[in-house]
């Protein structure tokens, strides 16, 4: 009969050899991740003190003010704001990469490696800098847009527009990177079928549909989840793009908005925690429901 | 794999760019390093630490305060290194370091949080040194920030310097349209009389007499409140007159103004400075801490300061005792509560408020000072440009202190924003929308100290 007596020496070793080396990736989890996130969900409980001291525990209060109660109404207007602006920028950036990625993925064209760079170029600036410019190119008086067509449309004052300009930006940000997963799965499809294909007859656009997306959808599948859980975390867009008396504000801020605003400027970090608390709910029903599409649309060859 | 290869490519170099920012700014906040080769050259050599970490928010008085503080180096044999953050991310920054124990040895304080950081013994109680100075008697500095810095009878900050608010005109729009240039004698009638020709004859030009936004309010609108008689936080910081006749009154002038001023929309875009020095603005006030931003302009010999204008309440042309009104405030330096060596911390805080340095801050044009009498200087800091309307108004005029509640931001906020007074910017005509947005500000402020 055999039976386990713990481990033996060499047995012990290689755990060991295991353990120094997931040690620093598990470290910095638990200390930059899991506690935060223990700690938030704790404080969205609370009514925080200053400094991070003197919680008081509250139960749902700060929950209820954001659901129902004297902050409801900026809650959910900053969630649909958050929804819409996901809206524009998931499928438009998907779309325009993935025809861009099947150009762009066609060897005989000159300049290949050029056009890719550039194309991913916003994707290495920062943030707040791709920012900046695209506010002056908003800008009603003085910003290019408006300047070169002769129209003075406040692209991003007036509060029916304001939301698709910031759309567009978050769109042109994220394009070179989407494109570049794309132009990976596509290198991952046999030539086979092309050379089938065509034997049989069909026309490039047929292709596309009836080869090319199909066997592109695990990385369409990567994108369209990894895109939105982005899109509704935006935050530095509107920060960068709007000033706070921006008339346009409250229908464009997003939910990360409406959290940096409790939590920091106004120093009531409990609130601020309910607010990502929620959001963090939102966006993990939205992961589910994705995840239980995923059989139905894609395929794994 | 090729997809997961790219990922791990991408995220690498995602990581390696972050890093490099990192780097980046770290390595560029020890720039302004002073010079620290004269460790030796230490007087009484009685401190503890080599260096000093100095934290500020605005960048125009970075090169004076160093200079003043480069001199103390040379005595003191400790090196100041003083970091620029922006306002926003200053308070922020502040604030973690607070949470976490690691503030700057000596910064800046602020009306709006000092309450905060005070009650929380987050800040050096200076009682003890400053009794054994005597460079430093509180006596000297002006009373509403001396208070402003003491929680229970402790003393936090030392007053750093304090700022008035003044009119600035841009003469070449004023001599293309023909129009009489504002003097130290206009009430907020004359602005609106000019701002009016102004605009109107500007059309074509896109050029308007005034500009503010409603962020503009302790350069702007608070002192038309005060000046007609209202209060935005009353004297005990308990609660708000912003709802009473005078103060309507006060907003009622200023909504006169705003329908011949740049729309809201525009300067929520651009910036009502920006605007004055694209030229497309005739009129604007402004702060006495704006000044170097102006005088270092291209068109700076078109720009000239008069005093802010009077409230003419009664209505008899003059300008009667209490009239005339702005906002003063004034920061505060001090130190933290935990820093390594309190007494280098203190005697640096000591040499920038000494009546010397207070002058020496004056004369090269940092700010006008936190001591009664030491600017006079300030008035000539910047040459042809006439900056003395700042200092006038302290002999002619009342003084209000910058209102302020223990969380002032929660409610200064909500008072620029949609719900308050930014609906009655948008639609400047309709009187009601002011008078509406007067009471929704009283109801928020109330609301904020009721929180508090």
């Amino acid at each position: 009969m055999k039976e386990k007596k713990g481990m033996t020496k060499a047995e012990k070793n290689t755990a060991m050899w295991a353990y120094l080396f997931v040690a620093p990736t598990m470290i910095g989890l638990i200390i930059l991740n899991f506690y935060p996130i223990f700690n938030t969900i704790y404080q969205a409980f609370c009514k925080t003190g200053d400094f991070g001291k003197g919680n008081t525990f509250v139960g749902f209060a700060n929950f209820q003010s954001l659901i129902v109660g004297s902050n409801s109404a900026e809650f959910w207007q900053s969630l649909l704001n958050t929804v819409k602006y996901a809206i524009i920028e998931v499928p438009f950036s998907i779309v325009i990469a993935l025809v861009l990625a099947v150009f762009l993925n066609r060897k005989k064209m000159h300049g290949v490696t050029v056009y890719r760079t550039l194309f991913f170029m916003p994707m290495v600036c920062a943030p707040a800098a791709v920012a900046m410019v695209w506010k002056w190119l908003y800008n009603q008086q003085f910003g290019l847009i408006n300047n070169i067509f002769g129209t003075s449309i406040a692209w991003i004052s007036n509060p029916s527009i304001a939301w698709i300009s910031v759309g567009i930006i978050g769109v042109w940000s994220i394009i070179g990177y989407n494109m570049v997963l794309f132009i990976s799965g596509l290198q991952e499809i046999p030539g086979d079928y092309y050379e089938a294909a065509e034997i049989d007859g069909a026309t490039g656009i047929r292709q596309f549909f009836s080869i090319t997306i199909p066997l592109l959808s695990p990385t369409t599948f990567f994108i369209v989840q990894t895109r939105i859980i982005g899109a509704l975390t935006v935050f530095d867009l509107m920060f960068m793009v709007m000033d706070k008396t921006n008339q346009a504000l409250p229908k464009v801020q997003s939910v990360v908005y409406v959290f940096y605003t409790y939590a920091f400027t106004n120093g009531n970090k409990g609130m601020g925690a309910a607010v990502v608390c929620l959001l963090l709910v939102f966006i993990l029903i939205i992961t589910l429901i994705l995840q239980s599409c995923e059989k139905k649309f894609v395929f794994y060859n | 794999m090729k997809l997961k290869k790219l990922v791990a490519l991408i995220l690498a170099l995602a990581m390696a760019l972050s890093l490099v920012a990192c780097g980046g700014s770290s390595s560029s906040s020890t720039t302004t390093t002073g010079d620290s080769s004269t460790t030796t050259a230490s007087s009484d050599g009685s401190y503890s630490v080599t260096e000093l970490t100095v934290n500020i928010w605005d960048n125009n008085q970075l090169d004076g305060l160093q200079q003043i503080a480069d001199e103390w180096t040379e005595t003191s044999g400790v090196s100041v290194n003083i970091n620029v953050v922006d306002w926003d991310n200053y308070w922020t920054l502040l604030e973690a370091g607070a949470s976490g124990g690691d503030m700057p040895d000596v910064f800046w304080m602020h009306s709006n949080t000092s309450q905060m950081y005070m009650e929380n013994d987050l800040l050096l109680n200076l009682d003890d040194y400053i009794a054994a100075d005597d460079d430093i008697d509180l006596a000297n500095y002006y009373e509403g920030i001396v208070d402003l810095y003491n929680s229970d009878g402790v003393q936090y900050a030392v007053p750093k310097d304090h700022d008035t608010i003044a009119l600035l005109y841009n003469k070449a729009i004023f001599d293309e349209y023909g129009i009489d240039y504002p003097t130290d004698d206009w009430s907020w009638d004359d602005v609106l009389a000019a701002a009016t020709a102004i605009t109107e004859a500007g059309a074509d030009d896109g050029v308007y007499g005034f500009a503010m936004n409603t962020s503009n309010n302790q350069d702007g609108w608070y002192n038309l409140i005060y000046g007609y008689g209202g209060e935005v936080v009353t004297e005990d910081h308990t609660d708000t007159t912003i709802d009473s006749d005078a103060s309507k009154a006060g907003m009622e002038m200023m909504r006169q103004i705003l329908e011949v001023s740049v729309d809201q929309t525009t300067v929520a875009e651009t910036g009502t400075d920006s605007l004055f020095m694209s030229g497309k603005v005739a009129m604007i006030t402004q702060g006495s801490w704006m000044v170097i931003q102006f005088y270092e302009a291209e068109n700076a010999d078109d720009y000239v300061w008069v005093e802010i204008p009077y409230c003419d309440v009664n209505g008899n042309g003059e300008c009667d005792d209490g009239e005339r009104v702005s906002s003063y405030n004034g920061l505060g330096w001090a130190a933290s509560y935990s820093t390594a060596d309190p007494q280098a911390a203190y005697d640096l805080i000591s040499w920038f408020c000494n009546y010397d340095n207070q002058v020496k801050q004056a004369e090269l044009g940092v700010t006008m000072a936190g001591y009664v009498g030491a600017d006079e200087a300030f008035s000539t800091a910047f040459g042809d440009m006439d900056v003395s309307a700042f200092l006038k108004v302290e002999e002619d005029g009342t003084l209000f202190f910058r209102p302020y509640t223990r969380n002032t931001t929660v409610w200064e906020d909500a008072l620029q924003q949609t719900g308050c007074f930014l609906d009655a910017w948008l639609d400047p005509s309709d009187p009601d929308l002011m008078s509406q947005a007067c009471d929704s500000a009283a109801e928020i402020i109330r609301n904020a100290i009721a929180e508090e």
